[in-house]
């Protein structure tokens, strides 16, 4: 099993030395024929459905585990990308190139007034706070008639690439993956550049970032508005998938929960965490289909269980599993010159 | 030994001969509701107790029925996911469901899609039909025929001047919507009050004081079952005298309403598919089936109508030329599709017949047109209501 791993990344290594998006070509096209290898086309709508999610979960991490904003308010941002999405494509008749970009901005600046009450509060008060802004965004859709009311919108017209109708599952499988991998890839790059490393030292310490340099509000701001778009991003892409319909009562506290369970079962902060969190969720979700008035305790005590016994989720795992065995390699590579070092030493001096 | 195993095998061939006449195949129901009340599980407990006994007495041609229930909470993700999941994955022949307009508009257009034959047990938006999916099919009474024949009664023996307070769930505002529509086109009449309240609204005084302080001939009130006895509760408390008439939309039928609205439900006038005190044979002897089956004291029109569908069904499964094989499953599902749409004047617990026929449009796929009209004579856990009239709507109702 450990030598599969080494031998893994050390594949994963060499095919970033060639170009550091090797890795991820190389996992789009691994990724390309699943539609085929599933059993049939309810799983490649679990496959999309899953995809979805991630980068849902993936934004929700951006917020909450890189910059360490609590918001509960991430379902609701998606919703206002999928309505603004299903509004463009049902009232304008736009196509969904448009519809998704124009449904991201919106979703965007939606998330940067989201974003206000997080320059004054923190913790379960901004929690409070995304809560109403959640619960207002889904009481203004039910009421309002040209946001399709209570009846929701239907008739949501598919993606079309390159004259192709994306009308099927397994279609829409190759517009959502590649963005799914588009939108994880993205992730990373935020980690890694100086804005993820501003988002880090807010986590830490706010004032402690602040007497650092680090402007946190306008850092606050960019974090949730990068929520956005992946929220945004991802209502669009629930809008427009078979069968062409959003309803407010997909956006509710409830939806935030799941989707925040599978940001803490992989680990807050954890990018990858978060993707198999997502895979996770989404496949007991299915699983448990049959078990509806357990589902919700059960994902409430995941939730509890996590967090009491596993506070960094499965993500830390991972990372304590690579950080040991780089450990070992370590301590391995030192007793290994130790040795050679001894070797090169005349008989009497060892 | 090898005498043994000869016997052995030649007696497990014969059985499995004998075992294939009995049971030719599997018939795959697949039901999404919404199971998340107590009556929504025993709407769902009475289709699988029906489909038992239909197995338990011989199955359809020799072939065994097999429902797979699942809830979608009224949620359409769920209902959309279900269906997929019925078309796909379990592969069945047939899609009941769902109890909510809002998710069984977007399933109708997954069964399509998958080509299954979908027939629908309590949703009632106008909708649904008239997307013009030839797979689907309607047991309850479209919305369409609803408003028109509650305006109609309303306009004609109540009065014209009207207050409306509807909550915001889909139900409520399209039927809030509809008799506004209605009775501004048979009547002229706008509305003289026109409030729309959250869907789990817990205050309705404010709203119950202005109606109060006009002239207005009645109340109407659209909402869930607890919203909507506390409205009624609530007009009583604020002084809206009895002499304004109350006027629900179907949800006042489910039977926790008179139960929570005690008093303040008597007088209450609604439209629905069914009342249980119907006194025809085929009502009683179902009422007392459901009462003694499921411990329901009063039957509401959800359970007639699913009862409805299955027999509906149960005549259109005996019907089709299915083999219930796996490898003819598309075919046999044409076959269903074509058995329903060939069902011509049903007769069982709705007051009039039910007809379809192979046009995808709402005229033929609207089987149910006959409304019953029903008031409240008296509240509280035992409850009694009258029939004030059926009225068989034109097929053509709401469609010009």
């Amino acid at each position: 099993m450990h030598g599969a791993i080494s031998t893994f990344m050390a594949g994963i290594q060499r095919l970033s030395r060639i170009h550091p998006v090797m890795p991820w070509c190389v996992g789009l096209i691994l990724l390309l024929p699943l539609p085929w290898l599933v059993a049939n086309t309810y799983q490649v709508y679990l496959l999309n459905h899953i995809c979805i999610m991630i980068i849902m979960a993936t934004g929700l991490n951006i917020v909450k585990g890189f910059a360490g904003q609590v918001t509960v308010g991430h379902v609701a941002l998606a919703a206002v990308g999928a309505f603004t999405s299903a509004v463009l494509s049902t009232k304008f008749g736009m196509p969904f190139w448009i519809c998704m970009p124009v449904a991201v901005v919106v979703t965007v600046l939606t998330g940067a007034l989201v974003a206000i009450p997080s320059f004054r509060l923190e913790g379960a008060y901004l929690a409070l706070a995304t809560l109403a802004f959640a619960q207002a965004v889904e009481i203004f859709i039910r009421v309002t008639n040209y946001l399709g009311s209570a009846s929701g919108i239907g008739g949501i017209k598919p993606p079309v690439f390159f004259g192709i109708v994306l009308r099927d599952y397994e279609s829409y499988y190759f517009l959502v993956m590649p963005m799914t991998v588009l939108a994880v890839y993205a992730s990373f790059a935020i980690l890694k550049s100086a804005t993820g490393r501003a988002f880090m030292a807010i986590r830490e310490d706010p004032l402690t970032a602040a007497a650092t340099g680090v402007h946190v509000k306008r850092y606050k701001l960019i974090a949730f508005m990068l929520s956005a778009v992946y929220a945004g991003l991802a209502g669009s892409l629930m809008a427009h998938m078979l069968p062409g319909y959003v309803h407010p009562n997909n956006f509710t506290v409830i939806e935030m929960v799941t989707v925040l369970l599978m940001v803490v079962l992989g680990g807050i902060g954890s990018i990858w965490g978060g993707v198999i969190g997502a895979i996770i969720v989404s496949i007991v979700a299915d699983v448990t289909r049959d078990y509806y008035f357990y589902q919700l305790l059960l994902f409430g005590l995941v939730i509890v269980g996590t967090v009491i016994f596993m506070p960094k989720g499965i993500g830390g795992i991972i990372d304590r599993y690579f950080v040991s065995r780089r450990f070992v390699a370590a301590r391995e590579a030192t007793a290994a010159q130790k040795r050679e070092r001894v070797d090169t030493l005349p008989e009497e001096d060892r | 030994m090898r005498m043994t195993i000869k016997l052995g095998t030649a007696a497990a061939i014969a059985v499995s001969v004998a075992a294939s006449a009995v049971y030719a195949g599997e018939i795959r129901i697949g039901a999404s509701m919404r199971m998340i009340s107590e009556n929504g599980q025993k709407y769902g407990q009475m289709m699988q107790d029906e489909f038992d006994a239909i197995n338990a007495a011989g199955g359809i041609n020799g072939n065994m029925i097999e429902l797979i229930l699942l809830n979608d909470e009224c949620k359409s993700d769920k209902g959309v996911a279900n269906a997929n999941k019925f078309a796909y994955q379990d592969n069945v022949h047939l899609v009941i469901g769902s109890s909510c307009s809002s998710v069984t508009l977007p399933m109708v257009d997954v069964t399509a899609q998958a080509q299954v034959p979908h027939i629908i047990p309590h949703s009632t938006s106008d909708l649904i039909t008239l997307k013009g999916s030839e797979w689907i099919f309607r047991v309850p009474i479209s919305a369409r025929y609803y408003k028109g024949a509650a305006a109609k009664y309303i306009g004609e023996k109540i009065g014209t001047n009207i207050a409306y307070v509807f909550a915001s769930d889909a139900a409520a505002v399209a039927d809030a919507e509809g008799l506004r529509e209605q009775m501004s086109q048979q009547f002229g009449a706008e509305p003289a009050y026109w409030a729309q309240v959250q869907e789990k609204e817990i205050d309705f005084r404010s709203h119950m004081l202005k109606i109060k302080a006009m002239d207005v001939d009645a109340l109407y009130i659209a909402a869930l079952q607890e919203p909507m006895a506390r409205a009624l509760v609530q007009s009583y408390e604020v002084g809206i005298p009895a002499e304004v008439k109350r006027v629900a939309n179907s949800v006042a039928s489910n039977a926790p309403v008179p139960g929570m609205a005690g008093d303040a439900i008597t007088g209450v006038f609604f439209t629905a598919a069914y009342s249980d005190s119907d006194t025809r044979p085929i009502a009683m002897e179902f009422n007392e089936m459901v009462r003694e089956r499921y411990g329901v004291a009063k039957i509401d029109h959800d359970f007639s109508q699913a009862w409805d569908l299955i027999r509906i069904v149960e005549i259109a499964l005996n019907n089709a030329d299915i083999s219930a094989a796996d490898d003819d499953l598309a075919a046999d599902r044409v076959a269903i599709r074509d058995a329903i749409a060939g069902i011509q004047g049903y007769e069982g617990l709705a007051s009039g017949p039910i007809s379809f026929c192979a046009d995808p449009t709402p005229q033929c796929r609207d089987g149910n047109r006959t409304v019953v009209l029903i008031a409240y004579e008296k509240g509280g856990a035992d409850f009694e209501l009258g029939i004030l009239d059926r009225v068989t709507m034109p097929i053509d109702f709401g469609l010009e």
